[in-house]
């Protein structure tokens, strides 16, 4: 159901995802990332094409936090700065995080090989339906995403719309 | 999450046991997996011989109109590799891996060879023609096109044949037709260069750009401008 994945460049860490829907405390998930209680990003999952685009942003936040040039003030929330197409950091919580009329989250969580992920833990703390994260497209908004990333049809040409989503994070800070 | 010196070397370490397929002037490329899918990486090494400031502002500015370019002429619905990471401290980008692919210049050196077809080669004359015009209209400057940086990728069906550019290593962005017709006149070079007796195959790309660009009259008349003149030619007689 859940997903975890190395990230070939550094091999010490793991990203494990995790994807519920029908979730009913999507307010109180929120504390619990705020203060600390769940150690990972809740990101809304209408906004998530694919896993891979997950990793992507977890790829480049783990190589800022490394050479100390995150834009915001955790791993976390540097993922879900990482998704947005534009550099506001405030527009990137607001529009990739969850809000409290959520009720779907797709959590995020980075660790070190070494420590063992308590997952049971997680789950029992979303009020909410477990599903596996490959099927995260079913949950997604396309429409929504192609407004904010921009994509026009032509560029659907080149690709499909998870390439079009992660050319534009990866390219964000020079385009 | 500590940080030995260990941990600051990732994309090189990385980069070790990664599979090195060209090494050029300006660049090393390798094939690795990266996030579980086949990349190219594209490493810019420093120059020993430059003054360090120098070659890192360079070497910046670099990376970072490749990266430009490509965004662009995605954007325009021109084919180019994705571009899934760039790292600005050792500069590299990874790419995705165009798989099943075969060069433009290997395709048309083959169909020369096979004296096959000679209409196969005048829609690839066309599409080529076309491709560059869109990317001429959206002010994407390649710098090096050469028929080993276009690339034919095999659809379901032979034919649909997409046209993928690569390599915008030396692209930038510029309106100016003195640039667009530059950019084809070492196009034209390369290409007559590489491939003997393709003169009309060629005159026929550029029917094909003038038919497909909203600004190719005055690029052209450039064009003929520069092969008069020619390029990096000094004018002391």
């Amino acid at each position: 159901m859940h997903l975890t994945q190395e990230l070939e460049l550094f091999p010490e860490y793991t990203v494990t995802q995790l994807l519920f829907k029908d979730v009913k405390n999507a307010t109180e998930l929120r504390k619990m990332a705020v203060n600390g209680e769940i150690k990972g990003a809740l990101i809304n999952p209408s906004m998530v094409v694919d896993a891979f685009q997950i990793l992507v942003a977890a790829n480049k936040a783990v190589h800022l936090h490394k050479n100390g040039k995150m834009k915001t003030r955790s791993l976390y929330s540097e993922i879900i700065f990482n998704l947005s197409p534009t550099n506001n950091i405030s527009e990137a919580f607001k529009r990739f995080g969850i809000s409290d009329s959520d009720s779907a989250v797709h959590i995020v969580l980075i660790h070190n090989k070494d420590e063992t992920l308590n997952i049971e833990d997680i789950i029992g703390k979303v009020d909410g339906q477990q599903m596996a994260v490959d099927r995260v497209s079913d949950l997604t908004d396309v429409a929504k995403i192609k407004k904010l990333y921009k994509v026009a049809p032509q560029e659907e040409k080149c690709g499909s719309l998870l390439d079009a989503v992660v050319c534009r994070m990866a390219t964000k800070d020079v385009a | 999450m500590d940080h030995s010196d260990s941990v600051k070397a990732s994309v090189p370490s990385y980069l070790k046991e990664a599979q090195m397929i060209k090494q050029g002037a300006e660049a090393r490329v390798y094939r690795g997996t990266f996030l579980g899918r086949s990349v190219i990486i594209k490493e810019r090494f420093p120059k020993l011989y430059r003054h360090p400031e120098v070659d890192e502002k360079l070497t910046r500015r670099r990376t970072t109109q490749e990266v430009r370019s490509i965004l662009r002429c995605r954007r325009a619905g021109i084919n180019a590799p994705v571009v899934y990471f760039v790292d600005y401290t050792t500069h590299c980008i990874f790419l995705e891996d165009i798989i099943h692919s075969v060069s433009v210049k290997d395709h048309i050196a083959s169909a020369q060879a096979s004296e096959q077809n000679p209409q196969h080669l005048q829609t690839l004359a066309d599409k080529i023609g076309e491709t560059l015009a869109q990317m001429h209209d959206e002010d994407v400057i390649h710098g090096d096109l050469t028929t080993s940086n276009m690339l034919l990728v095999s659809g379901a069906e032979d034919q649909n044949m997409k046209l993928v550019l690569i390599d915008f290593g030396l692209s930038y962005i510029s309106a100016l037709p003195e640039d667009k017709g530059v950019d084809l006149y070492v196009l034209e070079k390369a290409f007559l260069s590489t491939h003997p007796k393709t003169e009309t195959l060629f005159e026929r790309l550029l029917k094909s750009y003038t038919a497909s660009s909203k600004k190719s009259s005055v690029v052209l008349k450039k064009l003929d401008e520069v092969r008069l003149r020619g390029r990096k030619r000094s004018m002391v007689g």
